[in-house]
């Protein structure tokens, strides 16, 4: 399956808030969908469940017209919530035959994902008796009871502790590698780069950065150096490279354990290398700078999150 | 429709699985059976005029016990004691010497009442604590008039008996009704106007309180992308509805089988609330269910307008001038059930519930009327089904602050 978001535009009064968001998936591969509070990713996953009616553009599924409804949909909502009276398996059970399932296979699938995610001694309890990680738990096991295609998940490591991530971690792992289609909006860089494939920078309605993440980095890490020294503290070193090596590379960034250098002009590494050789500076740390999702995001985005 | 039937299970398992509602109408049932089979274990023939049946001699036994004592002085000497025991039945006189050994024995409550006859139209009464239903000055009046009038003929040798049954001549008519008898459909009229007004405010209450939670608890958003919005608030509401009938149907069954069960003990007192025709209680059904869909589908619709269950009444207080209108203008114009007003009122639907219900019940209605008025019904339900649905969709995820009816509706209009 492959999914495209096509020039998605949407406005709420006179504010337009989504200003052509473009950007595809397919089966068996994850798209992060990242962006600052507000940048516009709820609203985008919003009219991809059809919540929201797009003011114009298209989603396809495979060439044709998106319609939520024909496809079995894990959808995790960044307003999680269930019914805090209810029993958890009845919740489940209702939630899953609401999305096309038999009551039999929809106990079934129930009782399989809460054993997966650690919490099916809690089938029969209220809601409201559960922790909320655990309640967090059955939020992300009613997602996927129905047995989706396609899997959607809006934050879905907020309020979990490290334990709980994992578990989830694993669980994202599994759906990925069962070939499903996973859209995964998140501020928490970490995460999105542990799944995904592909990203979508989404800043203020738009999409400012997207593609396969692998080649992105690559791109963004192109010219770029890492250098750190035995023998010159991290501000020392960065006086010496601006005093003496300005003409070949300058510095674009700084980590707590190195200095990110740039290629300047038509020099290469070799280059450098041999001027650096000949220098006083004993090498600790010297390669080439593979940018993290963070700093991608930073500069395209601008500010730290 | 299956979804539909999921969402209708899932919301009837909340109320009958829900502990409080199945105990309160157990016990609104049995409690109202438990009053009305009273008669058949213990007197009440003071408040229903049926003597119980079984053993008399055992009875009378019981019953003299339980006799007050009254105590009297004849000072005018005018009393005649057959009389007074005729008159004050569950009674024994004792004549007293003078008015201190009166006032005296009811101070030492030895006699319940005390009468200290001083005149032909004159006497003193004494009793220690006075209730409100103390009837004994108004009987006793009775008795005096009648001593007094004995005590005339004596005197001047007319014959009593000929005198009382030239006054009181016996009347008899034979009454036949072509139609409806208001005199005795009034009140269960008014009973049943009372019963439908509760279920559409109790219910409709808690179809939006229902609604609002699903709201406050975010488990909206799950559903809306699960499922139509039709299906989620037909399902609610129809849930409401079953919920609603079961339980006044359990209570109302229960009073109305135990009430004609006893109906002798209670010598047809009640009938004017229980004794239901068949066909008021036929169109009782319709059109209260009718009515109370009507409301529920707007009482759901504005849950949805609301992100707090504390703002629930605030949502609904218009819906809520109507219907305590409607209520009111019904209960009003029960006296007048053939009038213009209630008429028109009856082919709209916001009040046809009752007043063409009303109409069937105590007025002249003609069928066409009444199939006429029950489309129209049917057709809003749908109508306002459908409108319910678009604004709980609209509503849903629209948190935060209150959204006026108005402005949903223009939004909806715009958005189409």
């Amino acid at each position: 399956m492959k999914l495209e978001v096509k020039d998605i535009r949407k406005s709420f009064g006179e504010k337009e808030v989504l200003h052509g968001i473009c950007f595809q998936v397919e089966s068996g591969k994850a798209l992060g969908l990242l962006g600052r509070n507000g940048a516009g990713k709820t609203t985008t996953i919003r009219i991809l469940m059809d919540v929201f009616h797009a003011d114009s553009g298209e989603i396809l599924l495979d060439g044709t017209k998106f319609v939520p409804a024909k496809h079995q949909i894990g959808y995790l909502p960044e307003e999680r919530g269930l019914y805090p009276k209810r029993t958890v398996m009845d919740q489940m059970v209702y939630l899953a035959c609401l999305r096309g399932m038999r009551t039999k296979e929809a106990r079934e699938n129930a009782v399989r994902w809460l054993e997966r995610l650690e919490v099916g001694e809690y089938a029969s309890r209220k809601l409201e008796t559960l922790s909320k990680g655990n309640q967090q738990k059955v939020q992300l096991a009613s997602t996927l009871v129905c047995n989706p295609d396609i899997v959607i998940l809006d934050e879905p490591f907020s309020g979990l502790d490290p334990v709980n991530s994992q578990i989830l971690k694993d669980v994202v792992n599994e759906l990925i590698g069962d070939n499903k289609l996973v859209i995964f909006s998140s501020h928490q860089m970490s995460y999105v780069e542990e799944f995904c494939d592909n990203i979508a920078v989404i800043n203020q309605g738009k999409v400012v950065l997207d593609g396969e993440l692998r080649e992105i980095k690559r791109e963004y890490g192109r010219n770029r150096l890492m250098l750190a020294a035995e023998n010159y503290s991290m501000e020392a070193l960065a006086e010496k490279t601006r005093r003496e090596w300005d003409d070949c590379v300058s510095i674009v960034g700084q980590k707590k354990e190195f200095l990110i250098l740039e290629l300047k002009g038509d020099t290469d590494r070799r280059r450098f290398m041999e001027r650096l050789v000949r220098s006083d500076v004993e090498v600790e740390k010297f390669g080439g700078y593979e940018p993290s999702l963070n700093d991608i995001f930073v500069s395209k985005v601008g500010e730290e999150i | 429709m299956r979804k539909f039937i999921i969402v209708l299970r899932y919301e009837l398992k909340e109320y009958f699985t829900n502990k409080v509602f199945m105990i309160l109408t157990a016990m609104l049932a049995v409690l109202g059976v438990i009053l009305l089979f009273l008669p058949r274990f213990m007197d009440m023939s003071d408040f229903t005029g049926v003597q119980i049946a079984g053993d008399n001699s055992g009875q009378e036994e019981t019953e003299e016990g339980e006799k007050d004592t009254f105590i009297y002085l004849d000072k005018a000497g005018v009393v005649h004691k057959e009389i007074l025991e005729g008159m004050f039945s569950d009674v024994i006189w004792q004549e007293a010497g003078d008015e201190t050994e009166v006032a005296a024995a009811v101070e030492a409550r030895e006699a319940a009442a005390g009468f200290v006859v001083t005149g032909a139209s004159e006497y003193e009464y004494y009793v220690f604590n006075k209730s409100m239903t103390d009837r004994n000055t108004a009987v006793f009046d009775q008795a005096m008039k009648l001593f007094y009038r004995m005590d005339y003929c004596s005197r001047t040798g007319w014959d009593l008996e000929e005198i009382t049954a030239m006054y009181d001549v016996p009347v008899t008519v034979t009454e036949t009704v072509l139609n409806k008898d208001s005199e005795s459909n009034y009140w269960y009229c008014y009973f049943l106007v009372i019963v439908v007004f509760m279920l559409i405010v109790y219910y409709g209450q808690m179809i939006a309180v229902s609604v609002t939670n699903e709201k406050s608890n975010r488990a909206i958003e799950v559903l809306v992308t699960s499922t139509s919005s039709d299906s989620l608030l037909f399902g609610k509401v129809i849930a409401g509805a079953i919920g609603g009938v079961f339980q006044m149907g359990v209570v109302l069954g229960a009073i109305l089988l135990a009430y004609q069960a006893n109906r002798e003990q209670w010598g047809g007192m009640l009938d004017m609330f229980l004794h239901i025709p068949a066909e008021v209680i036929l169109a009782f059904t319709f059109f209260g269910l009718g009515g109370y869909l009507f409301y529920a589908f707007l009482y759901g619709a504005m849950g949805a307008l609301v992100s707090k269950t504390e703002d629930v009444s605030k949502s609904v207080s218009g819906l809520m001038v109507v219907i305590m209108a409607v209520y009111f203008f019904s209960l009003i114009n029960l006296m007048d059930v053939d009038g213009k007003i209630i008429r028109i009122l009856s082919f709209l639907p916001v009040s046809s519930y009752s007043t063409m219900f009303a109409r069937i019940a105590m007025g002249t209605v003609a069928p066409w009327e009444i199939l006429a008025s029950f489309l129209i019904l049917a057709a809003s339900i749908a109508g306002t089904g459908l409108l319910g649905a678009k604004i709980y969709r609209m509503g849903t995820l629209r948190y935060g602050n209150p959204i006026k009816i108005g402005a949903a509706l223009k939004d909806l209009k715009k958005s189409e």
